[in-house]
């Protein structure tokens, strides 16, 4: 078995990427890995990518505040 | 470990970061030299006045407050290095051991009594543990030849420096913030460091390449083999939220180190790095 893997570059290449695939599909099914994130806490700024869509969805938010605001002031006068 | 054995260590980082100085001094060196030129740029467009009533503002904010509570803060002026170090990190791991085969220099390392394991440990520590105390020793030059002309500016405009003080103890206060971050994002990114390393010694030609094609291989490969997308997951958990491994309080670094998904990435990055050391033995 040894010489087998070891016999050349390509198949200890192959073995290796057959290793880290077989871990990493076993640890998936185990665990019912989905795609996430960990999210630690970091109180100084929002880095997180993953919220990227409900950034901007709240910036769209906020525009249609302020222009509404615009607008009623505007009625105002 | 018996002496021989660290002094054999010691040589073979020595080796790695003489070997690599553009990378490890160099490179942190300019980014730094582009830093302290951008901020003297921004000084010589502000008016006078206004500089000196802007230090006078810094040195009230800063006077009494904890360095460790404002360190954070500090940890913005490090991310260009952050960044630098991860592309320079990316250069050497895919370079190190083609180039090793490419000039031939294997033959030599391998007929030292050396064991290709100890070569590729050090190869991981270089980036992973040496590198980033140059990255903080030129971010701390830099500092300190911000603070001596915040003080000399202060001096001429008589304003009160101990505010600036405590503003320089939180700055070296983000060092150890900075490595220390270094040190956990390398440990969150072992398995690609691992898989960088692998095609290092693995690739006869353009090793990049090779880490890059055989990696949308492998992802397509088991969607077709297994009818899963486990890979990608677990890609796509690790690569989109720097929060994951930028430390803002030094209460947070257990919890980074010892959880489940970094243990578990250190386990896939020993397969790949494993995989390495073998690989070292086809010298051809």
């Amino acid at each position: 078995m040894k010489d087998l893997i070891l016999r050349n570059r390509y198949t200890l290449l192959l073995t290796t990427l057959i290793v880290y695939m077989v871990v990493l599909v076993a640890e998936g099914m185990i665990t019912g890995r989905e795609a996430r994130v960990i999210e630690f806490e970091n109180p100084y700024f929002d880095l997180n990518l993953n919220n990227f869509e409900g950034f901007r969805e709240r910036e769209n938010e906020n525009e249609n505040e302020n222009a509404r605001v615009r607008v009623n002031d505007a009625g105002d006068v | 470990m018996d002496k021989f054995a660290l002094l054999q260590f010691y040589g073979l980082l020595k080796r790695e970061v003489l070997e690599h100085r553009n990378l490890f001094i160099g490179a942190p060196a300019v980014v730094a030299f582009l830093i302290l030129v951008a901020a003297t740029w921004v000084a010589t467009q502000i008016d006078q006045s206004q500089l000196a009533e802007g230090l006078r503002y810094v040195s009230v904010l800063f006077d009494g407050l904890s360095p460790f509570d404002m360190a954070p803060f500090f940890m913005l002026l490090g991310i260009p290095f952050i960044l630098t170090l991860y592309i320079c990190s990316v250069i050497y791991l895919i370079n190190t051991l083609f180039q090793d085969r490419k000039e031939m220099s294997i033959l030599f390392w391998q007929s030292m009594p050396v064991s290709n394991f100890q070569t590729v440990l050090s190869k991981i520590v270089a980036i992973v543990v040496v590198a980033p105390i140059f990255y903080v020793l030129i971010i701390f030059a830099m500092y300190l030849i911000a603070m001596v002309w915040l003080t000399i500016l202060g001096i001429s405009n008589d304003i009160d420096l101990v505010g600036i003080g405590w503003m320089f103890l939180a700055a070296i206060a983000s060092l150890v913030l900075i490595y220390i971050s270094a040190i956990v994002a390398s440990l969150w990114l072992l398995p690609s460091m691992g898989w960088l390393l692998l095609f290092s010694a693995f690739a006869k030609k353009t090793p990049l390449l090779w880490a890059g094609g055989v990696f949308i291989l492998v992802g397509f490969l088991e969607d077709f083999i297994f009818g899963t997308q486990y890979l990608a997951n677990w890609v796509a958990s690790r690569a989109s939220d720097p929060n994951q491994y930028l430390i803002f309080e030094f209460q947070n670094i257990f919890e980074r180190i010892f959880n489940y998904d970094t243990l578990f990435g250190i386990v896939v990055g020993a397969i790949l790095i494993a995989g390495a050391v073998f690989m070292r033995r086809f010298t051809d």
